[in-house]
């Protein structure tokens, strides 16, 4: 799922005393060496908690997918039928370009965000410490508090429309919210300034890790800020661009609790995504396994897109 | 080579600049939840408070019922003390053995893992409480810690087995030869050693058993044992615009969780580096 | 202060949608009832829908009870309003819910009668609460004759108004024409007619539903069951596209507030308490709480008035709130004694007051002089009235889909006639 659970033969071979050596896979960790650590029972008791809360309750609600079962009483089972019902559903489109405009805008927006910020931060400001934990500040906030807060200023009496009545553009003064335009910015706003700190922090880690003098050998021989970035930084960070990006998406794709926060899906579905479908749905119109069967869907586009990072970061030259 | 300069002095300040805009939601909170009843509406949406005053925190921490928020505050620290430390102990263990495991369950095991993270929760909600009401763990704390530990596991043990993919075997191996026990190496050697990633895991894990709502709103219903994001709720429902308090009891319910961030965020940081290092 | 249940549901629809936002992680609620901590016959649990910290009508109304019966133990769950239906069916199916639930008549709604009979999670009531049926609402009560849920008080739904605002202004309109003018009116003098929460589907909903009134259901009360034997459709019927179009006609007309599309309900309890807008529609229970909430103002409950010279003046009053029992209940007894005594003319009396309703039982002999509901009077008495439409509905999604298609219509993405077939599609 991220690049670090990539094998990285070439560099496991040297693994150094009490560091981690870079990307030791699976495979080669201990190969030859005939010992085991630990116990393996010591797994069981994680392994049955997660096959009986993650695999066997999925399982049986994944079951009611192909049932036409409304989330009470008697059902039937139906086959396909959820599916195909989705597939012709022409709503269902939308709801997936939300979903994947969302996704990867925020993926984008925020990664850029977090990565401008903790290259400002990397190296010699005095204040590091406090502006990090500034700009982490927003990640710590729960999704409903985020959702208060944020309600609260795109309300058409709330300080957004009062700063631009306050600038001489009260015209543009608008409920941000339920403008058919502007509701989904709206919503990328919110995820982007909750996920930047996240991202940052990810970022300053990696940047933690690049040598300082290989830094200062590049600005010697007369690399130029970008040129240096370009060469040196950016494959030092290079997993951590991929850790973020990937969870990023797969949080993203999902992303459910400030869309239904902030707009409820609206205004009249113009926010609308698979994940605020799936509870709909599943739980707010009865429709049990058409929600479960949407469900599926939406997990098998995030395995999807999943892959697809993990396929790229593998095939990165570089690495 | 790199030192202070003024270019760097423009950067700090340029930072900062960014920061103050970055943060300006928080301005809001604070001032508007300093606004006592009548300013609300009478002062613009912008303006700082008049007259401050801390009366909205008062009745914040002194709501009763379903919204007793010091109850609450005080159920949450449970639960998410009992969570993380669910997380960080079988998140440990199980991350160290299908990580130093050579066999091929082990990496199946993994991958169960990592699947589980991409599984969608809404369909496991229904057969699960059933499942924890007939082992008679809805309604009580117990119930929460085990099911958050379970919910969050997946993500404990996929940064915990990163972590001791990138470390080195030598010094269980030299405490081997020092005739230590496979326990003994766990706890004395190697647990501490994953101190980055132990910081890692309790903020992840603390930040969401923390914030999460719902799960305690169902599993928890109609108990006494309500979870903080929970009695914030009881209490915000029953305000209708009243921002001033609900940014109270936002704030009220959003200290803790800051306060374990700057306690940890050293070693989260390491942790994160020690997981992208590897 | 006395809280009553309608305008707990206003306040918690206000935020009903942050609510929502934690089920990613789990999707459903409930929560743990109390029917297996009996033993004493004397002991049942109540659950009911509320969102608020203030004793709703039915905990006000249980606890008169266990005064009157001290030996009665009660215990009370109450759920927040927007997870409650979710809440009810987890806890039915898991059976753990509690002993006596309040539940609502018809289908339309995850809390519906209808789909919970069916599965044979309730329990089927006596001839006390057959008495109590509301006159030709026996088919929502339950299937085959049989009656699920004890009626609690009858709902009017139709305007809330400011009378204080309402005199400032003039008259209040009395046909659509006059009303329109009156938009304008107001609306040049920084004031709306109404105060919508437009981001909130349940007052969307009951707005379209209300400009249905004298559009559908004035002239053809069996129209619901005419689309059950699909004689007509919602896009084919000239009534409800009239009733959406008026939407864009109050639209045009001023007759919303400012940023109405994007206000939730708070927008209407602000604009009525302060008079700066005169009428919301909202159920005509939360009269008495803006009344207690604001000093000094009256506050009363008016009909929409239907285009001129129409004379179909119409509006909604039914049961719109039940006690059921758990059909796995082991305190039946118990449960059914306080229903017995809920049912009393005393008590209904006693509980439509708490709530702010019209009593279940006695309503023709009901003095409406004088009190919030004296402008409907003459309507409930001349019978012009009926059921709230989305009772009768077979699920919750016709509503949805009319709900947030009215808002559509608001903010200009989508066309009556759109709603409408999304209306029919739900139906199924």
């Amino acid at each position: 799922m991220t690049a670090t659970m990539q094998p990285q033969m070439e560099a496991a071979k040297a693994p150094r005393r009490g560091r981690r050596a870079p990307g030791a896979g699976v495979t080669t960790r201990s190969r030859g060496r005939g010992l085991e650590f630990g116990h393996w029972w010591w797994a069981l008791p994680g392994i049955a908690l997660v096959f009986a809360i993650h695999y066997v309750a999925t399982g049986v609600g994944g079951f009611f997918a192909f049932t036409n079962w409304t989330g009470i009483g008697a059902f039937k089972v139906t086959g396909w039928v959820n599916f195909e019902a989705i597939f012709k559903d022409p709503t269902k489109v939308g709801a997936l370009s939300n979903t994947l405009f969302l996704a990867f805008g925020s993926v984008l927006l925020g990664n850029i965000a977090g990565l401008v910020i903790a290259l400002g931060l990397n190296r010699v400001i005095k204040t590091r410490y406090v502006l990090r934990t500034l700009f982490f500040m927003p990640v710590v906030l729960s999704p409903l508090a985020t959702a208060y807060i944020w309600k609260y200023i795109f309300d058409f009496d709330g300080p957004l429309n009062a700063f631009l009545t306050a600038i001489g553009a009260g015209d543009q003064a608008k409920p941000w919210l339920a403008d058919p335009q502007w509701a989904i910015w709206t919503v990328l706003v919110v995820l982007v300034w909750s996920s930047t700190g996240f991202a940052m922090v990810i970022f300053m880690a990696g940047l933690a890790g690049v040598p300082v003098e290989v830094e200062e050998a590049a600005a010697i021989d007369g690399a130029n800020l970008w040129q240096r970035f370009r060469n040196v930084t950016l494959p030092a960070i290079r997993p951590a661009v991929a850790i973020a990006t990937t969870l990023g998406i797969v949080q993203g794709l999902r992303v459910f609790d400030p869309i239904m926060a902030l707009t409820g899906g609206g205004p009249a579905g113009a926010t609308e995504t698979l994940a605020t479908q799936v509870y709909k749905q599943a739980f707010a119109l009865g429709n049990f396994g058409g929600g479960a069967a949407l469900a599926l869907v939406l997990a098998a586009i995030i395995l999807f897109f999943a892959v697809i990072q993990q396929r790229l970061t593998r095939s990165n030259p570089e690495d | 080579m790199f030192r202070y300069t003024k270019l760097t002095l423009l950067r700090e300040i340029g930072l900062w600049a960014l920061a103050l805009l970055f943060l300006a939601p928080f301005y809001f909170l604070v001032t508007t939840a300093l606004k006592p009843a009548n300013e609300l509406f009478t002062t613009s949406a912008l303006a700082p408070p008049i007259n401050p005053d801390f009366s909205n925190f008062v009745a914040v921490l002194s709501a009763k019922g379903n919204s007793n928020v010091l109850m609450g505050l005080v159920n949450s620290v449970i639960i998410t003390a009992g969570s993380i430390l669910g997380l960080v102990a079988l998140g440990s263990v199980t991350g160290y053995v299908i990580s130093r495991s050579t066999r091929r369950w082990s990496k199946a095991a993994y991958y169960l893992f990592l699947v589980a993270i991409i599984l969608p929760g809404q369909l496991g909600a229904v057969p699960l409480y059933m499942g924890a009401r007939s082992l008679g763990l809805t309604g009580s704390a117990w119930g929460l810690i085990i099911l958050y530990t379970g919910m969050l596991l997946p993500l404990s043990i996929f940064l915990y087995s990163n972590f001791f993919r990138g470390l080195g075997t030598d010094y269980e191996e030299a405490a081997t030869i020092d005739g230590a026990s496979k326990s003994q190496i766990f706890s004395k050697v190697v647990f501490p050693m994953m101190a980055p990633a132990t910081g890692t895991v309790t903020i992840f894990a603390g930040l969401i058993v923390w914030n999460d709502f719902f799960t305690s709103l169902i599993f928890l219903g109609g108990s006494a044992n309500q979870t903080l994001p929970v009695a914030m709720y009881y209490y915000i429902g029953s305000l209708v615009s009243e921002w001033n308090s609900i940014f109270a009891i936002v704030i009220v319910s959003m200290i803790p969780i800051l306060a374990l961030f700057l306690f940890a965020q050293k070693r989260f940081i390491q942790g994160f580096s020690g997981g992208l290092k590897g | 202060m006395t809280q009553h249940r309608r305008s707990s549901r206003l306040k918690a629809a206000a935020f009903a949608i942050p609510t929502i936002a934690a089920l990613a992680l789990t999707g459903c609620s409930a929560s743990a009832g109390g029917s297996d901590s009996s033993g004493g016959s004397k002991e049942f649990s109540l659950s009911f829908a509320t969102s608020n910290t203030i004793e709703s009508p039915f905990q006000v109304l249980a606890e008169k009870y266990m005064e009157a019966n001290p030996d009665v133990k009660i215990t009370f769950n109450p759920q927040p309003n927007d997870s409650y239906d979710q809440t009810l069916r987890t806890q039915l199916q898991a059976g753990n819910a509690s002993d006596i639930v309040v539940t609502s008549p018809g289908s339309g709604q995850g809390r519906s009668i209808l789909p919970l009979a069916e599965a044979g999670f309730l329990e089927p009531l006596d001839d006390t609460a057959k008495e109590l049926l509301p006159e030709g609402s026996a088919g929502t009560f339950g299937p085959d004759g049989r009656v699920f849920g004890q009626a609690t008080a009858i709902t009017v739904s139709a305007l809330v108004t400011n009378e204080g605002a309402v005199k400032e202004a003039g008259e209040f309109p009395a046909d659509f024409e006059a009303l329109e003018e009156q938009c304008k009116t107001l609306e040049s003098s920084g004031k709306s007619l109404f105060a919508l929460a437009g981001a909130a589907p349940p007052n969307t909903g009951l707005t379209a539903m209300s400009l249905a009134a004298s559009r559908v259901y004035a002239q053809d009360p069996k129209w619901n069951d005419k689309r059950a034997a699909k004689e007509v459709t919602f896009a084919g019927s000239e009534g409800w596209k009239s009733a959406l179009e008026a939407v864009n006609t109050l639209k045009d007309a001023g007759c919303f507030q400012k940023g109405a599309a994007g206000a939730g309900f708070d927008a209407i309890t602000k604009g009525l308490a302060s008079g700066t807008a005169l009428a919301g529609f909202i159920p005509a229970t939360s009269w008495k709480q803006l009344q207690s909430a604001t000093a000094g103002s009256e506050f009363g409950v008016r009909a929409l008035p239907a285009e001129e010279g129409s004379g179909k003046d119409f509006l909604y009053a039914s049961a719109n709130y039940a006690f059921s029992i758990n059909a796995a209940s082991k305190n039946k007894e118990a449960a059914k004694a306080f229903l017995a005594w809920a049912a009393e003319p005393e008590q209904t009396k006693a509980f439509a007051e708490i709530d702010g309703a019209l009593p279940v039982s006695g309503l023709d002999s009901y003095d409406f002089e004088g009190g919030a509901y004296k402008n409907v009077g003459d309507l409930i008495k001349d019978g012009k009235y009926g059921p709230l439409p989305n009772i009768q509905w077979p699920n919750s999604a016709v509503y949805d889909a009319l709900a947030t298609g009215v808002q559509g219509i608001i903010t200009g993405q989508k066309t009556p006639d759109q709603v409408l077939q999304a209306m029919d599609a739900a139906w199924g």
